[in-house]
């Protein structure tokens, strides 16, 4: 789980984007570990979030996982 | 029988959850509300308060006026929000165009959805919607309530947001219009803590499942639309409130082939009441219909006179697969050649009713338009049965998500998925035989991709053999 | 055990994840039954329409529920929750349920109380005029028209929701408590062609259609929105990252391939595509989702284009009108819209709706060649002379 949680961050960090599909971040940590299982996965960006590392951004229609403090974070 | 609901069930009481005393919410006199003008100058609106249909702006200037007539520290939003709400839409009317913009960081903390961020772009104007974001309160299985738990939810939004919601948003939840960020999360706090609900789904999330009346009310349901809905919501509320897949996902559970929930339509998983023993008649009931004893289709052309009932006309002529006849004074169907489109049973709900054998028929792939166009679901599954605790669904259901979330790409829906690898391929993933019960008709071009391993000796061929019998 | 008060309530945003509940679902459905639904779960065995609205559902225990359907405006105030609540609360013993198409259903189990029920709710009036609760909805007629946000909450409508709904059903009233039609005939309105309200298989959809691409804010596209965001929002690929002269990052837009759904502007506000004359509504006709008799259909496109005339929209209610007019006149008992249409061809649908064909109903997208009449089976009408006095050769 920690393995994932820092692959995640290491791939959020080393983005030139600040938003990422779940889809992102699977890939992300599959680079690494190509076994891991998508519900792994995600329960470790959900822990990475009730960590208040990542933060959810919604549309509306669709969710992503967007890093604290970097991109458009702000409430406007 | 009974159902018992997984959690523990807070009994709601208004006397004890309430937040305004009755002299509070008996405020203002139907004079004053005669007399009641919107701080804005809204023409357009004003015209819309005539007509006979229930004019909601009639009904957002009571609680616009309510509002002014409560004291400051007994809001904790703007107090004219619904007097700037109306404003903004007549200045909308004006323009020809919206004033609401999208902001995609609200929310409660560790859920992805069920709070939509919304701004005004004009807020110098209408300062009282400055922020004005969206909740998704999770309804009940076939929106049944008591009072105790809807004046208490009334209390709750017009304490901390506009007053103004829903009763219902089109994918079936409780939608409250408007509050502000700070409110967020004393709301959820109190819809929790307090009432017992949770928020629906938004996003890239199971939205919140939805369902028919079923067999609370309604004699056609084949299966227990509200339990099933109401267990997978609870089963999956990790998938509703936390994000993986590539884009949203719908489940909505009709009870029989009328669709009244529209699953058929608007679901990536439909699940639709069938059953697959015979049509159960009632033969006196039949001729009481045709005595004109009974009003066909339980009354609902009684309002122009069609003349007199003919059961050749109406039922056996209309029967979509010619399996119905009326000899000897009996009604007679070929069951096996009914395809239960329930036109018959519609048309004489006291002679006849759906089989007791019963389950779903389970489709896959509904969407609205964007982007390849509206599909309708894609029948998969015939028959399944469908019993509490649904592991055979629930089964099917999580082969159908591994599947999306290995290969959908991002904002792709399932029906879309489906269509770029193929039907059959889908067919192959979820371990299931082809049927023609899938397709309305086989394909009418020849141009099968032919794999390898159907071809007898395979691809892999030696020129040398082949030149041995052709020459060059 | 009590709703909290105060700025921040109950909740401590020190300490927010202290005592915090999730996962809990919805509030469990037995509980809000009334007794005569929990005791004949299951066993209703038929109903019948006894009026327009009123419904009564007998059980095979001999119970009966009476059901008085009345429209709701789906926009709702909490005012008016609490006079459902004092309706529910005086005939129906504190229940009360809303149903899929934004109507408000109270129930009794006894027609004395009935008759009770039905009165008040017929009295009930805004101060205005209109109902509160209108009576009816149910068989063959117009029911509640399910809709969108509009501009009352939405941030990519191409028209406003409410008050179509409110003045189409204004005009098609006696649709709604009255049952004269020859099916039941189920309108939609969806505010752009996301379709949050799924209205392709309406007997008559209402949707609003953006018409112009965004424009782009080239100012303050870099500071207020993540570009690489913007560009893979458009599900057609329309967008790709630019500079502009002064070397600023932007994007630029291929017009031609916008398909007007609005989703670059949900990720960026310096895309907006709403606009006056651009935008209006198009009008769909002839689908059903019912497995009866014929198989769920789409419905299809009949009216291009009509503008937004804020607040009656007229060219969409004559429009509407004139589909009701014709199909009330000419369709069979039992026959929905669609099958109608299919019935009499399309071709006599359009002369008996007196809606003009023009070009943009002919579909040019995918797989348009579906739709396109290969036979010589087709009907006269004054269209068809029309092309053929094009052609040449009649007069």
């Amino acid at each position: 789980m920690e393995d994932f949680k820092k692959a995640i961050l290491e791939h959020a960090e080393g983005s030139k984007k600040t938003k990422f599909y779940f889809k992102d971040l699977e890939k992300a940590v599959k680079k690494t570990y190509p076994d891991a299982k998508s519900r792994m996965i995600k329960k470790a960006a959900t822990e990475l979030v009730n960590e208040g590392t990542l933060i959810y951004y919604s549309t509306g229609s669709s969710t992503m996982y967007g890093l604290k403090g970097r991109g458009i974070t702000e409430d406007h | 029988m009974a159902f018992e609901p997984k959690n523990e069930q807070k009994e709601l009481k208004y006397e004890e959850l309430r937040i305004y005393t009755d002299e509070e919410l008996n405020n203002y006199t139907e004079e004053e509300l005669k007399n009641f003008k919107f701080k804005h100058d809204v023409p357009d609106l004003d015209d819309l308060e005539k007509g006979p249909w229930p004019s909601f702006v009639s009904d957002a200037k009571q609680e616009a006026l309510h509002r002014h007539k409560l004291a400051d520290d007994r809001l904790m939003t703007a107090k004219d929000s619904v007097d700037d709400l109306m404003g903004a839409l007549q200045l909308s009317f004006d323009d020809g165009e919206t004033h609401w913009k999208h902001g995609g960081i609200v929310g409660v903390f560790g859920y992805g959805g069920g709070v939509i961020g919304r701004y005004s772009d004009v807020p110098e104007k209408f300062p009282g919607v400055t922020h004005f974001h969206t909740m998704r309160v999770n309804q009940t299985s076939s929106k049944f309530y008591d009072t105790d738990f809807l004046r208490s939810l009334a209390d709750l939004w017009e304490y901390r947001g506009s007053g103004i919601l829903n009763m219902h948003g089109s994918t079936g939840d409780i939608v409250f219009l408007g509050t502000t960020t700070d409110q967020l999360e004393p709301i959820f706090y109190d819809l929790t803590h307090e009432l017992g609900v949770d928020l629906g789904g938004s996003g890239s999330n199971l939205r919140t499942p939805s369902c028919c009346v079923g067999k609370a009310r309604c004699e056609y349901a084949c299966i227990d639309t509200q339990d099933l809905c109401y267990e997978m919501t609870q089963f999956y509320q990790d998938e509703l409130h936390r994000p993986m897949f590539p884009y949203k996902f719908k489940f909505k559970f009709d009870g029989c082939p009328n669709g009244c929930v529209a699953s058929i339509a608007r679901s990536d998983m439909s699940f639709i009441g069938t059953w697959r023993d015979d049509i159960r008649i009632d033969q006196e009931a039949v001729k009481a219909y045709i005595a004109g004893e009974s009003a066909p289709n339980a009354g609902a052309h009684g309002g122009r006179d069609w003349g007199k009932f003919d059961i050749q006309k109406e039922v056996i002529d209309l029967c979509p697969t010619n399996c119905m006849c009326y000899e000897d004074g009996e009604l007679k169907i070929d069951n096996s050649e009914c395809t239960r489109c329930m036109h018959c049973i519609n048309v004489m709900p006291k002679a006849l009713r759906p089989g007791k054998d019963t389950g779903v028929t389970i489709l896959c792939g509904a969407k609205a338009p964007i982007l390849e166009g509206a599909q309708m679901a894609t029948m998969i599954v015939p028959f399944m049965k469908a019993e509490a605790p649904y592991d055979n669904i629930k089964e099917l259901i999580e082969k159908v998500w591994d599947w999306w979330m290995e290969e959908g790409k991002n904002r792709e829906r399932l029906g879309e998925l489906i269509q770029r690898f193929s039907l059959p391929r889908f067919l192959d993933i979820m371990e299931l035989p082809p049927a023609p019960q899938m397709v309305k008709e086989p394909r009418s071009n020849p141009y099968i991709f032919w794999k390898e391993e159907d071809v007898k000796g395979g691809w892999n061929r030696d020129i040398n053999d082949y030149r041995s019998r052709h020459k060059r | 055990m009590a709703l909290s008060t105060g700025k921040l309530g109950s909740y401590n945003p020190d300490k927010p994840q202290e005592g915090r509940e999730t996962d809990l679902g919805p509030r469990h459905f037995w509980q809000y039954f009334p007794p005569v639904i929990q005791n004949n779960y299951g066993k209703w065995a038929y109903h019948d329409i006894l009026e327009p609205g009123i419904i009564v559902h007998v059980s095979e225990t001999g119970d009966k529920v009476f059901t008085v359907r009345c429209g709701g405006a789906r926009f709702m105030s909490s005012e008016l929750i609490r006079e459902v609540c004092e309706v529910a609360d005086k005939h129906c013993d504190g229940y009360v349920r809303f149903t899929t198409r934004n109507n408000i259903e109270f129930m009794t189990d006894s027609s004395d109380k009935l008759e009770n029920l039905k009165q008040d709710l017929q009295s009930r009036k805004f101060v205005s005029g209109s109902y509160k609760f209108p009576i009816g909805g149910t068989g063959a007629g117009v029911t509640n028209i399910v809709h969108t946000q509009g501009y009352i909450h939405c941030h990519t409508p191409a028209t406003d929701a409410s008050s179509m709904v409110k003045a189409v059903m204004d005009e098609v009233f006696g649709h709604f408590t009255g049952m004269e039609l020859p099916a039941k005939v189920r309108i939609s309105m969806a505010c752009c062609l996301n379709m949050c309200g799924a209205v392709h298989c309406s007997d008559i959809a209402l949707l609003g259609y953006h018409r112009k691409p965004p424009i782009v804010d080239h100012e303050v596209i870099d500071a207020i929105c993540e570009i690489p965001l913007a560009v893979s929002s458009c599900p057609v690929g329309a967008i790709s990252p630019a500079k502009t002269e002064d070397g600023k990052k932007t994007v630029k837009i291929k017009d031609e391939r916008c398909m007007f759904c609005g989703n670059c502007y949900t990720m960026c506000p310096a895309l907006p595509l709403s606009d006056k004359e651009g935008d209006g509504v198009t009008i769909l006709a002839g689908g059903k989702l019912s497995n009866r008799i014929s198989m769920p259909k789409f419905s299809k496109v009949v009216v291009p284009w009509v503008p937004n005339n804020f607040p009656r929209f007229p060219e969409v209610v004559e429009n509407v009108k004139k589909i009701l007019n014709a199909y009330a006149n000419d369709a069979n008992k039992y026959e929905r819209l669609g099958d109608w249409a299919e019935r009499i061809g399309w071709e006599k649908y359009f002369e008996k709706c007196d809606i003009p064909f023009t070009e943009h109903l002919i579909d040019d997208y995918r797989l348009a060649y579906d739709t396109f009449r290969t036979s010589t089976q087709f009907k006269f009408t004054q269209a068809a002379w029309d092309v053929s006095k094009a052609a040449g050769g009649i007069e």
